[in-house]
């Protein structure tokens, strides 16, 4: 898959032949917490607390946990959407974490772009699709003039639209309709990396098989990288090649779609698989349920060594003293856990 | 088995600039004792106008009950005055909402939100009211439930509030739940907890349970049987094992398709194309036609009926009603 995704994308010269687009490393996004008259710092929210991983070339990675692990945090810092506290993010190579914002500006914004959760909130309501379409190019100086209405159109058809539609206002359209839209906006620059943060959770399950059949036919086209954020494992499951786990800013469990979902190692994700209740199927055994005790604690004052500890089933003396190290345990299959 | 409540052709209607618009167009339902019926649909096909008619809270204008009768316990709570409906609410039938972030009062303590209601309806004294607070409190699995009633919801996590709302839904030991939506807000560990608690009451006090989700997984979970609807109208009808084995309606069949397994690989997902017409604009026909991958002139000119298939379900479609004729 990579190399001909490497042909398909000429245009982008890569400064390095590694087979992998991005390369987070113990990235770390805290919040400070202000108080009091002078708004001192009193503590912070660790939302994103050494997150590892690699994304390769035309693959998706699928980053699955419940609300506030912080997977909609790492999303957006690993495009600087948010400055990293800590860490290295390396993107074709080069580490973008503390590059300046004009050098991130000229080089690497148009080769990543982001689609949202909600496609109510994020188109202007006062704009055209026309003028949604054509601000991406706009920014990046692409596709003057006449070009510029034919790219438009290629995108439109690109993603089941009617090329008419162009003078269309985004009211008009429906909430998969509207996803569409966005899916295009991400797509104007020819990017290679797509952070896809929740793209279907607001849409009804008939109109969500038709985005995700639409992001999949879009990837095979035209060889694009994804990064799914969902707290939805089935569709994570769906769409993606390898998935991590995130559990109060950390990740848990990292490894290739089978083997995570076949053969979950951490007490988490074996908990989290269990709980999603599944359509009966025939001839499919349930798994058993683990019925995790208690709330997600809180990131500003999360449970000292394993992060888990205090839901865990399988806790022992020092899951509460040491904090596990992210390793290595199978090919390709990481885990921060005692037991391993 | 008796009915506890049986709805008959309701019609719930809404008026704007002066069309009507018929949200729900003649639901039949039957809930019977002890029993948990799954409402299933897409936003817009009227499933919460559904429950909310039940429980007579649509809002009027616009909305009215225009036909059709909701007999509870034999009695049609369509033509009860307000007050007598008061009585009901809360007592006999009881309602929980998706939000639980804002169908709890911000302003008040918990305990007050659940001594409240069993003043109100038990007429118990203040005194015994906070007894039986703390004790539904620990029922629904709080270990700390005499300091909870002193705290403000906001001090709640999403889960915590839920349970709370289900404590004070629960607190009259009513015979029919209304669950909209119960868990869609939560996070599936906690949707797990919230799950098991329901299904645990419904056993132990006999409470019939109407659930109402766009979740398959969740119906399969709880419900023993399912209405499935689209654009105001039931589609099919069954028993939960029977729906899952084999579903006869496209729609349903649809549905199925369009969720990702977690269990083993899926290539593509069967999506429905288009999207669920707005009530102003249905088509003449079958209302699922213009989507329906099956769908021939027949469906098209004229509205199939809900008919009963092989003795135990119903669908309305005439791919099923055509083959029961010819037999």
């Amino acid at each position: 898959m990579s190399a001909t995704t490497i042909a398909k994308k000429g245009n982008h010269p890569s400064n390095t032949d590694s087979e992998y687009l991005l390369e987070v490393v113990d990235l770390k996004k805290h919040f400070p917490i202000k108080a009091g008259i002078l708004q001192r710092n009193v503590g912070s929210v660790k939302a994103v607390d050494g997150v590892s991983f690699k994304v390769k070339r035309g693959e998706t990675i699928g980053i699955v946990g419940e609300s506030g692990c912080g997977k909609s945090t790492a999303g957006r810092t690993l495009i600087r959407l948010y400055e990293p506290t800590a860490g290295n993010i390396l993107f074709k190579g080069r580490n973008i974490s503390n590059m300046g914002e004009s050098e991130l500006r000229r080089s690497i914004r148009k080769d990543i772009q982001m689609i949202f959760q909600d496609p109510f909130a994020s188109l202007n309501p006062r704009k055209t699709l026309k003028y949604i379409l054509s601000e991406p190019m706009i920014t990046h100086q692409m596709y003057k003039g006449k070009e510029r209405g034919e790219k438009i159109d290629e995108l439109l058809e690109k993603v089941g639209f009617n090329p008419m539609f162009v003078n269309r206002y985004p009211h008009e359209f429906s909430g998969g309709q509207r996803q569409r839209i966005g899916i295009a906006r991400a797509l104007a620059v020819n990017p290679d990396l797509i952070i896809a943060d929740e793209p279907v959770s607001a849409l009804d399950v008939s109109i969500q098989a038709q985005i995700i059949n639409l992001m999949e036919d879009l990837q095979d086209d035209l060889g694009l990288t994804y990064v799914f954020i969902s707290h939805d494992l089935s569709v994570v499951r769906h769409i993606s090649d390898r998935v991590g786990v995130m559990y109060l800013g950390k990740m848990m469990e990292f490894a290739i779609k089978k083997d995570l979902y076949d053969e979950p190692l951490h007490p988490y994700t074996q908990a989290l698989l269990s709980a999603v209740p599944v359509p009966k199927r025939k001839g499919v055994e349930r798994r058993e349920r683990i019925i995790l005790k208690g709330d997600l604690p809180s990131p500003s004052n999360p449970p000292q060594g394993c992060v888990f500890h205090t839901r865990c089933p399988a806790a022992t003396a020092i899951c509460s003293e040491k904090v596990p190290e992210y390793k290595e345990v199978k090919k390709e299959h990481f885990v921060a856990c005692h037991l391993y | 088995m008796t009915a506890l409540l049986e709805l008959r052709n309701l019609k719930t209607h809404f008026k704007r600039d002066k069309i009507d618009i018929p949200a729900v167009d003649g639901v039949d339902l039957t809930i019977n004792k002890g029993e948990t019926v799954a409402l299933v649909g897409e936003s817009g096909s009227g499933k919460s106008i559904t429950s909310l008619s039940i429980m007579r809270l649509i809002p009027s204008p616009p909305g009215k009950i225009v036909d059709g009768a909701i007999l509870f316990n034999g009695n049609d709570l369509v033509n009860l005055t307000e007050d007598d409906m008061c009585k009901i609410r809360g007592n006999d039938i009881s309602m929980i909402f998706q939000e639980p972030m804002t169908s709890l009062n911000p302003v008040l303590t918990v305990g007050e939100q659940i001594i409240e209601v069993l003043m109100y309806h038990q007429k118990l004294s203040r005194a015994a009211s906070i007894n039986k607070a703390v004790e539904m409190l620990e029922m629904v699995g709080f270990s700390r439930a005499k300091a909870l009633i002193n705290e403000y919801p906001h001090r709640l996590s999403g889960g915590m509030r839920q349970r709370v709302m289900i404590a004070i839904a629960m607190s009259c030991n009513p015979k029919l739940l209304i669950a909209d939506e119960p868990t869609t807000a939560l996070d599936v560990t906690i949707q797990a907890q919230i799950l098991d608690l329901m299904k645990e009451l419904s056993v132990k006090y006999d409470t019939s349970i109407l659930i109402i989700t766009h979740d398959l997984g969740v119906v399969s979970e709880v419900a023993d049987k399912v209405v499935v609807m689209y654009c105001g109208q039931v589609v099919e009808e069954a028993l939960v094992d029977d729906l899952f084995d084999e579903p006869l309606h496209p729609y349903t069949i649809g549905l199925m398709g369009s969720i990702p397994s977690l269990e083993g690989e899926t290539d593509r997902l069967q999506s429905i194309e288009g999207t669920v017409p707005p009530p102003e604009h249905f088509p003449i026909g079958c209302r699922f036609a213009p989507r329906c991958p099956h769908a021939f002139d027949r469906c098209r000119a004229e509205a199939p009926k809900l008919v009963e298939v092989a003795g135990r379900r119903k669908v309305r479609c005439f791919l099923h009603s055509d083959k029961e004729a010819t037999v």
